[in-house]
């Protein structure tokens, strides 16, 4: 290597309109060495990303690339792979040519493809990835762990890489999978790449990390070495306050009646799903990605199609098929894809909260400006949502703020059952909790709510009785106090008790 | 920013919008002595209310998120209906007018239905039926106008309420009826919402196939209403009548600041945007510029205003 460092950002600053998104931050990308990037949502994260990658140009400062300035060099940019959090291949082209694309390995510059030749290289990336998948396969075939590989695969893949970029690359992978990603990522230190990882979940910062850059508010907190860290000091780091990860947010007063009994129910993807939740209960769904928690949900609430089975809701029975008819009935679910099923992105926050309102803020047919003002303003208040004002586009907000609106809007339909899928999704850990004390607070005032999470610590805080799912069936239900993580973990891969 | 009258669409835009459209008048009475004549802002006036029905229902569905490109066949359509419903079958022309629009409201709903029952995209299904319907009327009238409709009618076409002509001031009625709707009743906020991300609106409970066809219905009946006015202003119900409507309704609401991908724009701004157009294709007529261009012009200005309005959005959104 020339330099000893591969990419350095020097107190770089990004402002737009009315934010200063960051502000005087550096880092330094070694080789060999994995750099974690942690911070809250907001903390600015993903604009240093976007300086790193020459997507946004810095207001202020100056990147580094090998030693030499991007600003005189603009192809250095080539240097540096990234891969985000969302998939973003072409589903209905094949492994190889997704791999390939712009295509720099065909004949007559570019312009004929040479798909013998194409196939041969991809068949290497493949088996250096191990990715479960042919060439010629279109990429949709492949598993969601596949493709998140193969992401990395073709960043690798076409130009002189050295720093790799993975931006939360295991939000959607299961244990297993996280494993082999954490393998690649190990290999491609090995080869002296500098490796920048994104993430949330503190236990993965100190399987795969080695440097570790602490950002708050879009300023640096500081750099520290992994070793010597402990996941009290991260958050509190990254939080700027101790924060407790040991809690928990059992609602104090006990359950009531059954307000929900879903009895047999079939549909895509899961079968024979019963089970029963009371008034004031946190219930919650464990199993793995795949296992049909989302589809269970989707289809107690209407979304989907059943294929069998009743629903019975505070007594009355639930015709199924119709959110409109759920809603109307009290049941009201949030889904875990947030920009895709909850915001209205292009309208404002008031009119995103507003939107549930009308019962209130209609009059002789015409919603009133000032009541949906006042009553849009309560909600802001007391799910303490941070806007700079009302007539903000949700879209502008943070993803946090963005949950908490929505969860506030729910609220004023007065379900008598609410699902929470991932709550917490993309949110930083103090927003977290705030989401964890508005449940228990929602089940106190004698909401029954549903929590469907993939973080196991996340629902032993909140839930009391945990189900699990494996592959679209039940694996048994759990007492949260009582049970031991194993007994959940084992249940959740689908083994029963007996062979464990 | 942004007033609290127009959810999703920033009171800015609609004032540079309006600003176009003064510049363009201002620039139009140095090119013309005649454009700001009285008798030349008649005209203007009467050709932007049958574009500007069109239009207001144009823009409620790209506001939903939706086009319908049969709106000028169905226009057509209702107003050869209400001319052989009054000459054939001896109807009250006034019973026919509200017929043909009650016709034009059933089109719509059909259009409405085979998109949200059969999940079509509109754009390739209002196609087809924008043939279906002109077909229908060329059957039905051989392609020969119907002449003699009623004079009795003929005040609703050709008529004048004050110094505006009379159909000139149904459009703005409907006009402020709609925006009053849009804006500030529960019915067009699910409009914006289902435009702007239908999923959601149906995640909490909003009756997105209903709201769908409620629009398409009120689409089809202010197209059958331009019809049927067209017809008491020429006196012939003409077969030709809405064959050049939809592109303008389209390009009108583009300029105004209506989203083609549905949850931002406003009524208001799209009947702006129709008056720019109606401006730029009398102003061309009075410059003796060839109508050939004509095409040319408005084809410019609609490249014009999406273009400002996605680098003005790059700039103002630009942040996160």
């Amino acid at each position: 290597m020339a330099s000893e460092v591969l990419v350095e950002a020097h107190g770089v600053t990004r402002r737009y309109p009315g934010v200063v998104a960051l502000l005087n931050v550096s880092i330094a990308v070694r080789p060999g060495a994995v750099h974690v990037v942690a911070g809250e949502n907001g903390a600015g994260k993903s604009t240093l990303v976007k300086i790193l990658t020459g997507t946004v140009p810095p207001s202020d400062g100056e990147i580094r690339v090998l030693g030499r300035l991007v600003g005189d060099e603009p192809e250095l940019f080539k240097r540096i792979g990234y891969v985000p959090q969302e998939l973003n291949l072409f589903p209905h082209l094949t492994v190889a040519e997704n791999l390939f694309m712009p295509f720099e390995l065909s004949g007559f510059g570019g312009a004929v493809l040479d798909s013998r030749r194409l196939a041969e290289e991809a068949r290497k990336q493949l088996e250096r990835f191990r990715i479960h998948g042919r060439p010629e396969q279109q990429v949709r075939e492949l598993s969601v762990s596949d493709q998140q590989l193969l992401m990395i695969a073709r960043a690798c893949a076409h130009r002189s890489l050295d720093v790799l970029i993975l931006d939360e690359p295991t939000s959607s992978l299961t244990v297993n999978e996280i494993e082999r990603l954490f393998d690649i990522v190990r290999s491609l230190r090995a080869e002296g790449k500098g490796i920048v990882f994104i993430s949330h979940k503190s236990e993965e910062v100190f399987e795969i990390g080695d440097e570790i850059t602490v950002l708050r508010n879009g300023e640096l907190v500081g750099h520290y070495p992994v070793q010597g860290m402990d996941e009290g000091r991260l958050l509190a780091l990254m939080a700027g306050r101790e924060v407790k990860v040991d809690e928990n947010f059992y609602p104090s007063s006990p359950p009531g009646d059954v307000v929900l009994d879903v009895r047999g129910l079939s549909g895509v993807d899961f079968e024979d799903v019963s089970f029963n939740l009371r008034r004031g209960e946190v219930l919650g769904f464990a199993g793995l990605v795949g296992a049909g928690r989302s589809e269970v949900m989707q289809t107690i609430f209407g979304f989907l199609a059943a294929h069998g089975g009743e629903v019975t809701l505070a007594g009355e029975p639930l015709r199924l098929g119709a959110p409109s008819r759920s809603v109307k009935a009290g049941l009201v679910y949030l889904s875990e894809e947030r920009k895709q099923h909850g915001i209205f992105p292009m309208q404002s926050l008031m009119h995103n909260i507003g939107i549930t309102l009308f019962g209130a803020t209609v009059w002789h047919g015409l919603v009133s400006t000032n009541k949906e003002r006042k009553a849009v303003e309560e909600i802001v208040a007391r799910f303490d949502v941070k806007a700079p004002s009302l007539s903000q586009r949700i879209l502008n907000l943070s993803g946090g703020n963005q949950q908490k609106a929505i969860i506030g809007r729910a609220l004023a339909i007065h379900p008598k059952v609410l699902i929470l899928d991932e709550p917490t999704r993309g949110i930083d850990v103090r927003t977290k909790v705030e989401v964890y004390r508005i449940i228990r607070d929602l089940a106190e005032r004698g909401i029954g709510v549903i929590v469907v999470s993939s973080e196991m610590l996340e629902l032993r805080r909140c839930a009391m009785r945990i189900i699990c799912l494996h592959s679209g069936r039940m694996q048994g239900e759990f007492d949260s106090r009582t049970c031991s993580n194993e007994e959940l973990v084992t249940a959740i891969f689908g083994k029963t008790r007996e062979n464990s | 920013m942004k007033s609290r009258w127009m959810p999703g669409y920033s009171a800015l835009q609609l004032i540079v919008v309006l600003v176009v459209l003064l510049l363009l008048f201002a620039v139009s009475s140095l090119l013309s002595p005649y454009f700001a004549t009285p008798y030349n802002m008649t005209i203007i006036a009467r050709s932007l209310a049958f574009i500007g029905l069109v239009t207001l229902g144009q823009a409620m569905l790209m506001l939903l998120g939706e086009l319908d490109i049969s709106l000028g066949a169905m226009g057509g359509l209702c107003g050869v209906a209400a001319g052989m419903l009054m000459m054939d079958l001896g109807v009250n022309p006034f019973v026919a007018m509200g017929l043909a629009v009650v016709l034009g409201a059933l089109l719509g709903l059909l259009n409405g239905f085979l998109i949200t029952a059969l999940n079509l995209h509109s754009l390739v299904l209002t196609i087809a039926m924008a043939g279906v319907y002109k077909g229908v009327n060329l059957v039905l009238t051989k392609g020969v106008a119907i002449t003699n409709i009623p004079e009795s009618t003929q005040f609703l076409g050709r008529g004048e309420v004050g110094p505006f002509p009379t159909p000139f001031v149904i459009m703005i009625g409907l006009l402020v009826v709609i925006a009053v709707v849009a804006h500030r009743t529960p019915f067009g906020r699910y409009v914006f919402a289902i435009g702007d991300n239908a999923a959601a609106a149906r995640m909490i409970g909003v009756k997105v196939n209903l709201i769908k066809l409620l629009v398409f219905v009120i689409a089809g009946a202010l197209a059958a209403l331009a019809g049927t006015l067209m017809v008491a202003r020429l006196g012939t119900a003409q077969p030709s009548i809405g064959d050049t409507w939809v592109l303008p309704s389209i390009a009108a609401a583009v300029i105004g600041g209506v989203a083609t991908t549905g949850g931002i724009g406003s009524p208001v701004g799209a009947i702006l945007g129709a008056g720019i157009v109606g401006v730029i294709e009398d102003i061309t007529v009075l410059y003796g510029i060839s109508p050939y261009w004509q095409g040319v012009i408005s084809g410019v200005i609609v490249v014009m205003a999406i273009s400002f309005d996605s680098v003005s959005r790059r700039y103002l959104f630009s942040s996160r």
